[in-house]
């Protein structure tokens, strides 16, 4: 079967260079799409426990301000390795710090609290506009 | 069929792409849901769980049964240039690809790891299409089926598919065939595994390696090992199947040039001429993915970010998915014959037992990383 009349069976496109110039093309508007929605339209963002675990601290409160890196809770949580044909857990603490800068809204879960992954709301965070949460 | 331009192609595309984007809107949003919940012989869970029904091969079945069954083996007309659309998304969905990928990941394995799952990914494109010339199959098929082999199961074949011009029907064989032989290393691996006494590493290269479908790389492994930690053969799975994956590209591009090549031979244009006239450039986006991601532009792993790029992704994907399955009428299945489901089990056994001859010989029992 010829190019040209596998191209108009399969595609809307003249030829396949064209169809991938508009594939990259409409990559890049989606692409854009996402974090200028994300950096500039979405005003805060919730977030969520990232592990199973217990809430040992948290260290910010309402209205306050942070920076990315800062850390902003920390989570005790069992870390599982599997070695020699054994499975070890032991309980070690992690540390949550701030993917961007931003002012806390609001702080749901306190010292204590046990969590699950991505069922339980730890901290409302308002992002710096034009940066990426 | 009168060829349609400008704003009349543009509108003639709404009916068609409308009922892809609502049949993917009731997949996602009831479907798939329903199939996590869905008790089947006794299990909760078991389309998902044993099945591994997910929205990609949910999209192809639904394109199949529109073409096959509500259409009676044609895409009616008001549909037609809606679902031409079908190339687009995946090209645009394999770029985006690249977004899952950095490079501090793959550094995570090491060069010996890189080398050994490379010779495999290439040996076996070489291998199909040796034998699938000695069987006198069409190229285009080869060259799905090398890719589908090669790397893994659908994605790699789906990738292939705009450069080699295969027809549906090739990646609807391509894909049965690699998952087909999929579930039944599925059942033997574990087996085969706890016979030799392989450690968790060694499990986890063999079938990262051997097994051809990203999924039933993971299932493999945790039949193997079901505790899922760091350390555990599902977890050394995963990062041997991510270099795998992350091959695409490179398997399109190789494989694009050899399909061409020999087109040009006929018309005696050069190599060089191949390159500029039919590179898939669209794989050049897949790297640039990845480098934005490798570079944190997309947003911190695990951030809000990623995760609504990854939802658009599943979504590009998935519409793509829906329109490749329009195109796969089961008359051409048929009349592809044995030799494509010859070929595969012929590369797939050849690649599964070699892998566990390499990993038996160079791999140690215990992972350094």
């Amino acid at each position: 079967m010829s190019e040209a009349k596998k191209n108009v069976k399969m595609t809307v496109f003249k030829t396949d260079r064209h169809e991938d110039l508009a594939a990259m093309f409409f990559v890049t508007i989606a692409v854009v799409s996402v974090l200028v929605y994300m950096a500039y339209i979405v005003p805060s963002i919730t977030l969520q426990a990232p592990m199973d675990g217990k809430i040992t601290a948290v260290t910010v409160q309402p209205q306050a301000q942070v920076n990315k890196g800062d850390l902003l809770y920390s989570i005790e949580t069992k870390e599982k390795k599997y070695a020699h044909e054994a499975l070890e857990e032991k309980i070690v603490t992690k540390e949550i710090h701030a993917k961007t800068s931003g002012k806390i809204l609001s702080v749901m879960a306190k010292a204590g609290d046990e969590v699950k992954k991505d069922k339980n709301d730890i901290l409302v965070l308002e992002h710096v506009k034009g940066t990426l949460p | 069929m009168e060829e349609k331009h400008g704003m009349t192609k543009v509108v003639a595309i709404i009916p068609g792409l409308a009922f892809m984007v609502l049949t993917l809107y009731i997949l996602r949003t009831y479907v798939e849901p329903w199939m996590t919940t869905a008790v089947i012989l006794g299990q909760k869970g078991w389309l998902v769980k044993v099945l591994h029904l997910n929205y990609i091969l949910l999209a192809i079945i639904a394109g199949m049964l529109y073409r096959n069954l509500l259409w009676a083996g044609k895409i009616p007309a008001w549909a037609e240039e809606g679902f031409r659309t079908t190339r687009l998304f995946i090209k645009a969905g394999v770029m985006m690809l690249g977004s899952l990928y950095t490079i501090q990941s793959l550094a995570k394995v090491g060069g010996v790891a890189i080398t050994l799952i490379m010779t495999f990914v290439f040996g076996t494109i070489l291998f199909v299409m040796y034998y699938g010339r000695f069987q006198k199959m069409d190229r285009s098929l080869v060259g799905v089926m090398a890719a589908a082999c090669g790397v893994c199961g659908v994605s790699a074949a789906i990738a292939t598919t705009p450069a080699v011009r295969a027809k549906p029907a090739d990646v609807a064989l391509a894909i049965a065939t690699v998952l087909g032989f999929g579930i039944a290393s599925m059942f033997i691996s574990p087996f085969i595994g706890h016979m030799l006494h392989l450690s968790d590493y060694q499990f986890g290269a063999w079938v990262g390696t051997g097994i051809l479908n990203s999924g039933q790389v993971l299932a493999t492994c945790l039949a193997y090992n079901p505790t899922i930690a760091p350390g555990t053969a599902v977890a050394y799975g995963e990062i041997w199947n991510v270099v795998r994956v992350i091959s695409i590209p490179f398997v399109v591009f190789f494989i694009t040039m050899w399909y061409w090549r020999a087109e040009a031979e006929a018309e005696h244009v050069t190599l060089i001429g191949i390159i500029k006239d039919k590179f898939p450039i669209f794989i050049i986006g897949f790297f640039a993915m990845t480098a934005f991601s490798s570079l944190g532009m997309l947003g911190a792993e695990g951030s809000a970010t990623i995760q609504l790029m990854r939802t658009v992704m599943s979504w590009i994907f998935g519409l793509g998915l829906i329109g490749q399955g329009a195109y796969i009428d089961v008359r051409e299945l048929k009349a592809a014959g044995g030799a494509p489901l010859k070929v595969g089990l012929a590369a797939g056994l050849c690649k599964y037992a070699l892998a566990l001859v390499v990993v038996l010989l160079f791999v140690s029992k215990e992972a350094n990383f």
